[in-house]
């Protein structure tokens, strides 16, 4: 391991502009142009689409074959003219494409001569270079909120709030978390935040730009702030925000797990608790009593569970860790990013395993299923491809984090703080228990009247 | 509310002039006093729109290859293409030969930095070494993506000493994004590659029975294809190919010795219909099997073709049977849906299809549309020699097809041809538009901002196009048809597909939840008070009065 390949056979990722798309939903009056085909927006929006059940509208610059010789500056002028006049937004990204990139448009200097010649009042663009080859969704994500900040930040005044960071989460976690931050009472300024933006209430009338986002004058702010906290452990410094806002406004940074499980939530209460001075509220000592509760019932059947976990690095991380707190111990932890750091950060948690534990990068899902097979692991954690599992090894999915496209609710899924915790345990452990009780039978016949011994709780291959 | 110019005027009048000007061509109202109504189609997407239309790849990978289930379709450059194209389309596919069913499969070459800059041909190569390897597919097909054009790797060389290495149909398809103006330019190369490369390349000589047909741009979208071949099957006929959903390089290399070819999908497969016809001497009846009443039509001119009394006979019987088994069916639902009005916008054929399954649920369809159909398919074939072509659509070739020498036959005799003509669409399509009455609207490539004007003025009861528009009309509080993928239903076509048709459609009407939108609360005037007789007040004039 890992065998070299040249085949990429059911790929783990998405490419690095569709992650770049999402930061700038969660930013308030933002519009996003891909510079590129237009197949690549048209592609994109069609995938977020599905796992959010919102609009998602992305322009293009529409390049085409005379775009790849000339040069594609034209297009993208005309392109925020007509974005600016239906859209009316505050600020616009523009991301790359494979294309743009191949022919080596200059997309930052495009945007400078936009705003030298248009002079529009009021908007700023945010310029991402995101070729399709030049990383996952995962690093398109990171790069984007950074280019984000550091576009917008200036230095500001201190003034006592703090910045939260985060990654690729369903709007209900980020609501989750911004709960928690009000019952502490901190004043913070949540970068992206897709909360609202992304699970959109029915209202009438309906405008073209979802109301909600971070503030573009919360961002300029940022560096007034008290403190960073970034749930970005595995984001490599030159594509982290947080460390961005250290190190050019020496605002200090907390580069925390995702607020998922005991310990990573117990270490974010914490924190809050000493940058606001105040106790820890009734509300949520009570919410951690619940979660250990729910934890006390619910390790006699985690512990049945041999769970392959993969994903965005972040979110295997963060899920690797919260199985393992409850006895859930992973077997395969797959991202199909290059993430330098996750071994180290993972060493901990596999030191704990009473297996060996796989991790593979940069994997596809033929690699995957492989390993699945080769270390009996009888339950997947991930994103809705992962049902490539299901159908050919039987192996029952736990969907969570993105995409998801198979299913409803992907948006609504709620798996952070002390009451998330709980909510994703309860996933796990009946998703254990209902195939537990669908193969029962089969199981018990194999094991007393055919004598072919093996115990697995998935599904039968 | 119908629209006038006027209002349409005030809609465009929201875009810079350039813009409006151009916008205005791909719009009209239908009236049919005038003789030939024009539209603009298959130009250039105004960039920066927010258009639904895709890329040349997603046309060829995606729509025409993508199906061919013995093969493995490889997709040649970094991983987010090959990722978008993987089973979007939901054609579903059952495999013929144990194990020799790919579909679940996205394989790419997942191109990184150091393939852009070294080239990308031996990674490609091997990777096609692999395939073989591992998946044993009947044949691969490689589809090209924008940096493959651009950084030079000539895939047509590395599928020729591939395909001489292993013995295998192995083809490549230079569909770069960046070519044509939309799906439409994948189509076109992906026909030509099938006709160039697999279409004939079967050893059959005669047709396996007595009524031979292959049916052309059917994708088997959540299994249309399985419900007309039951049909078609039942009155006698043999499918030999179906182009390309649940299709096979097995069945599709044999293509060559059906009688007839049933086009469905005019814009998807349009060039090898001809080419069949000018290589084989297989003329093509354009069919359209969504909707009742259409689907008849086409059954009873398949049959005249053949002009067979018998295979006349069992195809009214068989149509007398599934009418006795629908009808019934059909009825409750048709008192749900009766007098209400749809929006109607797809790809390149649906747009038309779709307009009379509504209609015969009594809806009427007040707005249609082609996201990335040529004006033949707005106003028919009879305006191909007037429509210009301009350096989009010379980039992709047109093939130089001649008769084959050994296997190009009559089908029909040339005089039974032409009068047949007279009666059906032979070698022939008429287009959306003289389907449509007075006062509809067509518009070609709709974009966001517009979709929500027309519906804000037409206020049509259900909207019926794809994902990336449904979900403004539903925070809009409309009903949606999702007609790409079925929203996760179908079949549609046939007989029985438009009882599920019809169940769907007007579970959106009846369901409750429409009603909850408006909380009680608001639905209460804000103030309350009464309004004295206007004589009693000088300073205000009652609404209307002059």
């Amino acid at each position: 391991m890992p065998v070299y390949r040249n085949v990429n056979a059911n790929p783990c990722n998405m490419c690095m502009p569709l992650g770049g798309i999402l930061p700038f939903k969660g930013i308030e009056d933002a519009m996003v142009i891909i510079h590129g085909s237009q197949g690549c927006s048209t592609y994109m929006r069609r995938h977020i689409a599905e796992h959010f059940n919102e609009p998602i509208d992305v322009g293009s610059s529409s390049l085409n074959e005379k775009g790849t010789i000339y040069g594609g500056a034209q297009n993208l002028f005309q392109a925020l003219d007509n974005i600016r006049k239906v859209y009316q937004p505050r600020l616009i990204g523009i991301l790359t494409s494979c294309l743009a990139e191949t022919i080596g448009e200059d997309v930052e200097g495009i945007a400078r001569d936009y705003m030298k010649q248009r002079k529009p009042e009021d908007i700023s663009l945010v310029a991402v270079p995101t070729p399709g080859y030049g990383g996952t969704h995962s690093e398109g994500y990171w790069l984007a909120v950074k280019n984000i900040v550091s576009h917008l930040a200036r230095p500001a005044k201190k003034h006592g709030g703090v910045n939260i960071i985060v990654p690729n989460l369903s709007p209900a976690d980020i609501r989750e978390i911004k709960r928690i931050l009000g019952l502490m009472g901190l004043q913070y300024t949540l970068v992206p935040d897709i909360s609202d933006t992304l699970d959109r209430p029915i209202a009438r009338p309906y405008t073209k730009i979802p109301p909600g986002g971070t503030p573009v004058e919360a961002i300029r702010d940022m560096p007034g702030a008290v403190a960073t906290i970034q749930f970005g452990l595995t984001v490599e410094e030159k594509l982290s925000p947080g460390y961005y806002l250290q190190s050019e406004f020496g605002v200090p940074l907390y580069n925390l797990p995702v607020p998922m499980g005991v310990e990573a939530t117990d270490m974010f209460v914490n924190l809050l608790e000493k940058l606001s001075g105040c106790n820890v509220p009734q509300t949520l000592a009570m919410e951690r009593g619940r979660l250990l509760d729910c934890m006390v019932d619910a390790h006699k059947y985690s512990a049945q569970g041999s769970a392959a976990v993969f994903g965005d690095p972040e979110l295997v991380y963060a899920v690797a860790r919260t199985c393992a707190e409850n006895g859930l111990y992973p077997a395969v932890l797959a991202t199909g990013s290059k993430s330098n750091g996750l071994e180290q950060l993972l060493s901990p948690i596999i030191a704990e395993c009473p297996q060996k534990v796989r991790i593979i990068k940069e994997t596809d899902f033929a690699l995957i299923r492989t390993a699945c097979r080769e270390t009996g692991a009888n339950i997947a954690i991930g994103h809705s491809d992962g049902k490539y599992l299901t159908e050919k090894e039987g192996l029952p999915l736990v969907r969570l984090g993105f995409p998801i496209h198979d299913r409803v609710g992907g948006q609504r899924l709620l798996s952070t703080g002390y009451a998330g915790t709980t909510m994703f345990l309860d996933r796990i452990v009946n998703t254990i228990l209902e195939n537990k009780h669908n193969n029962y039978r089969a199981t018990m016949y194999r094991k007393f009247y055919r004598n072919t011994g093996e115990e697995r709780y998935c599904a039968e291959r | 509310m119908a629209i006038s110019e006027k209002i349409l005027e005030e809609i465009l009048n929201k875009y810079p002039a350039k813009v409006k000007r151009n916008r205005k061509k791909h719009i009209l109202i239908r009236d049919p006093q005038q003789d030939r109504q024009e539209i603009e189609a298959n130009t250039r997407t105004i960039p920066g729109v927010v258009t639904n239309r895709g890329c040349a790849f997603a046309g060829c990978k995606g729509v025409v290859l993508g199906p061919l289930k013995d093969m493995v379709n490889i997709v040649h450059g970094p991983v987010g293409c090959g990722y978008y194209a993987w089973l979007t389309r939901r054609n579903k596919a059952k495999a013929d030969e144990p194990n020799k069913n790919f579909l679940a499969y996205c394989v790419s070459t997942d191109m990184q930095e150091s393939d852009i800059v070294f080239g990308g041909e031996k990674k490609l190569a091997r990777m096609i070494d692999e395939v073989v390897e591992i998946f044993k597919p009947n044949g691969i097909t490689i589809s090209a993506t924008c940096p493959v054009g651009l950084i030079g790797d000539d895939i047509q060389a590395v599928a020729r000493a591939a395909r001489a290495k292993h013995g295998l149909n192995i083809t490549a398809y230079s569909c770069e994004g960046y070519k044509g103006v939309s799906q439409s330019a994948g189509h076109h190369i992906a026909n030509n590659g099938l006709m160039e490369n697999i279409i004939g390349a079967g050893e059959m000589e005669e047709p396996p029975g007595k009524y031979t047909i292959n049916i052309l741009g059917e994708y088997n979208i959540g299994g249309d294809s399985w419900e007309v071949e039951r049909v078609l099957t039942d009155i006698g006929y043999d499918v030999q190919a179906v182009m390309t959903g649940n299709g096979s390089y097995a069945k599709l290399k044999n293509a060559h010795v059906a009688q007839l070819n049933l086009v469905q999908c005019h814009r998807s497969i349009n060039y090898i219909a001809d080419m069949l016809q000018i290589k084989y001497g297989t003329p093509w009846l354009k069919v359209n099997f969504i909707g009742i009443r259409a689907a008849i039509e086409s059954l009873r001119n398949m049959a005249r073709y053949f002009g067979d009394e018998s295979l006349i006979a069992r195809t009214e019987e068989v149509i007398e049977r599934e009418l006795a088994e629908i009808e019934p069916q059909l009825e409750p639902y048709r008192k749900i849906c009766s007098g209400k009005t749809a929006f109607c916008f797809v790809g390149g054929s649906r747009g038309h299809h779709y307009q009379g399954l509504y209609e015969e649920l009594g809806v009427t369809t007040v707005l249609a549309g082609y996201e990335f159909a040529h004006r033949d398919d707005y106003e028919g074939r009879d305006v191909l020699p007037y429509i210009k072509t301009d350096a989009d659509s010379k980039n992709i070739p047109e093939l130089h097809i001649t008769p084959d020498e050994s296997r190009y036959r009559l089908k029909i005799p040339v005089e039974r041809l032409d009068a047949l003509k007279q009666e059906m669409p032979l070698n022939n399509y008429k287009g959306m538009i003289e389907d449509m009455t007075e006062g509809t609207i067509v518009v070609d490539d709709l974009n966001h901002y517009e979709t929500e004007e027309f519906i804000k003025i037409l206020k049509p009861d259900i909207f019926s196009s794809g994902v990336k528009d449904k979900y403004v009309t539903q925070k809009m509080g409309i009903p949606t048809k999702q007609l790409h993928n079925y929203d996760y239903s179908g079949p549609y076509a046939g007989f029985r597909g438009a009882v599920n048709f019809a169940r769907d459609v007007a579970m959106g009407f009846s369901t409750p939840t429409w009603n909850y939108i408006t909380p009680p609360w608001k639905g209460k005037p804000l103030l309350e008070g009464t309004i004295e007789p206007c004589s009693a007040h000088p300073g205000v004039k009652e609404v209307g009065a002059v």
